[in-house]
């Protein structure tokens, strides 16, 4: 069994607890997010014959009164960077995390949530938003917490990515 | 020793080229050298020969081994697969040597092993014991109850120095857990998870409290638990402890993470996620799980002597309880016993032979008369329990009056109004009863068990009862004429017709009484004028009134007489009595069927 430690980053509110709490299996309670920053959890993908277990780092989203402690980023293979369809300034935020994660650790895979898939009609970020960052080379995957859509892939996504190294 | 090396110009030495004239740098060497060349070319045939090497490193091989086991342990740790691996060809190919050389501590070795199990199972069974009777055991049940923790946990709780619980070998760039073992009966969470979390609360202690990289969280404590943290380059390890530790454990924790970045120095190098490698750790990170015991399992410090038997005197005092009170119950139930078994005696018509205790119940036989009481129906008010009691009842005939009296009513199915009693062999009888049931009675009674007499004189016989009365009431009938006259006067002869009823029933009444009957039809003339007269005057009344009963009841023997004045039914002292006397009256005369029966 390969183990792999992955954080999720994203600004405040952008739905990853709600990402953790249906599709990832919890031991720790969400109190130790506005604690300790971070809570840790665990997420089992098959990759072909393999099965892969992710030691999710689920970071408390950043805003402009905390940011995240860059040394829970240390010793990640890869990350999520979570977005909300309906706030576009939380996929600018997405974008300075993505920065300053790569400063903290170097370049390890990624992809992008942008969740609430399933409010579509009242998103805010435009399909121009979405291509700009598919040419710059981001796995974007629109996903939801509430319907599971995307979330699975996006995971197994990354996972294989970590695996080719 | 090797020989000495000899400076020569012959054998190997001599086959060197000497130098040419032309290469003056090479005269100059063999000038110089000449005298070593030739040991110099015996060290280098020394050095390429393996076997000449091999028989120089065996010269010194074991002081260098003793030198070097002194020194650390490196030369074992690294022996060790090779020995292992050894020793596991050696017995799969000739296990018999392995056999007969373990043969002689086998033996032995067995012995002390199972002579330390009892000793532990013993030592166990006394704690076991002192934690069930003492005041503490009962305290530490409270505390189980109250925390809704198993007992069993809290007496390890309370009496335990310390137990090493869990230890996690954790990555520790990444976080993530290379290895983990955990005692039997310990609670494990999901320890990759632990893991993560618990290098996150470091990362976060360091960050918020500053320090260099190296520093770090090393220890920290939670309730009953603490949890110390040794750090290596590479690893960390943890171990969660139970109670208070002492500070060799902090040693024993480093070691084992020293030697585990010796041992697995390239493994933890090169780690990208696959902890496999780190199973080989196990062994190191079990030998941590270390524990000590309280001296005499935690309770109060108190004598030794004391303490150690303070079990045993509760074993006792309870074993002594429940003697007294197996006896006390005993001695209840057999009195009880012996009560019922009293009262048995006392009943008529039961007659115990035997009785006695066996398999811890009540075991009673005898003689038992179908009319007795039920001996099972008494045991409820004795206070004993069918379940308890095992009877066997053999039927008999009892010779007890009122057991013989209830024979005789059952046999001779006697009616309400005969009483029946026996006494000293006799059964005697009393009241009324059919002449059908008094012959019956007197033919059976003598065949009934314990009736050696039947005494029936007082038993009335209802049949002739009623047989007298009808004689009675016919005898008191008068039929009355006028003066001189033997005609019936209108006025009588209603009379007559009631009696001619009356008359009509005798028969009958007579053969149920075992009698027979005939009637007399008897006239009379009053003392007035002479018996000449009287005479045939009264028989022509009594013929008279013989021919009207003839007429209607053929089947009745009836005889007509005439007495004159000579039997009077009254003294004649007025004109009423001499009216009475002018008459007819009849007599009904019975006589026996058959002799009577005497009675006994």
């Amino acid at each position: 069994m390969i183990q792999k430690k992955i954080c999720m980053l994203g600004a405040f509110a952008v739905g990853k607890t709600s990402l953790v709490s249906r599709f990832v299996k919890s031991l720790f309670s969400d109190k130790y997010h506005s604690t300790v920053g971070v809570k840790v959890d665990k997420k089992t993908v098959a990759v072909g014959q393999e099965q892969l277990d992710l030691l999710l780092w689920d970071l408390y989203g950043e805003d402009e009164f905390q940011k995240i402690r860059t040394s829970y980023l240390r010793g990640s293979a890869g990350y999520v960077l979570v977005a909300d369809g309906t706030r576009r300034e939380t996929l600018d935020r997405a974008v300075i995390l993505q920065n300053r994660a790569e400063e903290a650790i170097g370049k390890v895979p990624f992809v992008l949530m942008v969740n609430k898939a399933d409010l579509t009609d009242k998103w805010e970020l435009d399909a121009d938003a979405l291509e700009e960052l598919a040419g710059r080379g981001w796995p974007a995957f629109k996903t939801s917490a509430k319907t599971g859509a995307g979330v699975e892939e996006a995971f197994l996504t990354l996972a294989r990515k970590m695996l080719a190294g | 020793m090797d020989e000495p090396v000899k400076p020569d110009n012959g054998g190997q030495a001599a086959e060197a080229p000497y130098p040419s004239p032309e290469d003056p740098l090479g005269q100059l060497r063999g000038l110089l050298l000449a005298a070593d060349h030739g040991q110099v070319v015996k060290l280098q045939e020394r050095l390429d020969d393996p076997r000449s090497r091999a028989e120089d490193v065996s010269r010194v091989l074991t002081e260098a081994i003793e030198i070097r086991t002194r020194e650390d342990r490196s030369l074992t740790d690294s022996l060790l697969p090779t020995v292992e691996e050894a020793i596991g060809i050696s017995v799969r190919r000739h296990p018999e040597v392995l056999v007969d050389g373990l043969f002689p501590v086998m033996g032995p070795a067995i012995r002390k092993s199972i002579a330390s199990t009892l000793a532990d199972m013993l030592e166990s069974l006394n704690q076991t014991l002192g934690q069930s009777f003492s005041r503490q055991g009962l305290k530490w049940r409270l505390e189980a109850w109250r925390t809704g923790k198993p007992f069993s946990e809290v007496v390890l709780l309370r009496t335990l120095l310390y137990r090493v619980e869990q230890v996690f070998l954790i990555h520790r760039k990444t976080g993530l857990l290379l290895a983990h073992v955990s005692a039997g009966g310990s609670g494990v969470q999901d320890a990759d998870m632990v893991s993560g979390m618990l290098t996150a609360i470091r990362d976060f202690v360091r960050d918020s409290f500053g320090g260099a990289e190296t520093d770090a969280l090393d220890a920290f404590r939670v309730g009953e638990r603490t949890v110390w943290i040794e750090q290596g380059p590479e690893a960390i390890l943890a171990g969660v402890i139970q109670g208070n530790p002492p500070r060799e454990l902090r040693t024993v924790l480093a070691e084992t993470i020293e030697k585990i970045h010796r041992d697995q120095a390239r493994a933890l190098e090169d780690f990208e996620g696959d902890a496999e490698p780190f199973q080989a750790c196990r062994g190191d990170l079990e030998a941590c799980l270390k524990s000590q015991r309280q001296p005499g399992g935690g309770s109060a410090p108190r004598s030794k002597g004391a303490r150690r038997y303070r079990p045993l005197f509760a074993a006792l005092a309870l074993l002594l309880a429940a003697v007294g009170f197996w006896a006390f119950s005993t001695v209840s139930r057999n009195r009880k016993w012996e009560a019922y078994l009293e009262r048995l005696a006392a009943q008529p018509g039961i007659v115990v032979t035997a009785s006695g205790r066996r398999g811890g119940k009540f075991l009673v036989t005898g003689l038992r008369d179908p009319l007795a009481a039920d001996p099972a129906a008494m045991l409820a008010p004795a206070k004993l329990r069918r379940e308890d009691v095992v009877a066997s009842w053999k039927p008999y005939h009892a010779l007890d009056g009122e057991l013989v009296a209830a024979r005789a009513r059952s046999v001779l199915a006697a009616p309400q109004t005969v009483s029946l009693r026996a006494e000293n062999g006799a059964l005697l009888a009393a009241g009324s009863a059919s002449r059908r049931w008094i012959e019956e009675a007197r033919k059976l009674a003598r065949a009934i068990p314990g009736v050696a007499r039947y005494d029936d004189r007082g038993v009335a016989d209802t049949d002739r009862r009623k047989l007298d009365l009808a004689r009675e009431k016919l005898e008191a009938t008068r039929i009355l004429f006028a003066r001189g006259s033997s005609e019936l006067a209108p006025s009588e002869t209603g009379k007559l017709d009631i009696a001619a009823r009356e008359i009509a029933d005798l028969p009958a009444l007579a053969a149920a009484a075992g009698r027979q009957i005939r009637v007399e039809v008897v006239g009379r003339g009053d003392s007035e004028g002479t018996e000449d007269l009287n005479v045939p005057l009264s028989r022509r009344r009594a013929e008279r009134v013989l021919g009207v009963l003839r007429a209607n009841l053929p089947d009745v023997p009836l005889t007509a007489t005439g007495v004159g004045s000579a039997q009077p039914l009254v003294p004649e002292r007025s004109e009423e009595d001499r009216q009475l006397n002018r008459s007819v009256s009849f007599r009904a005369v019975v006589n026996d069927l058959q002799p009577p029966e005497t009675p006994r």
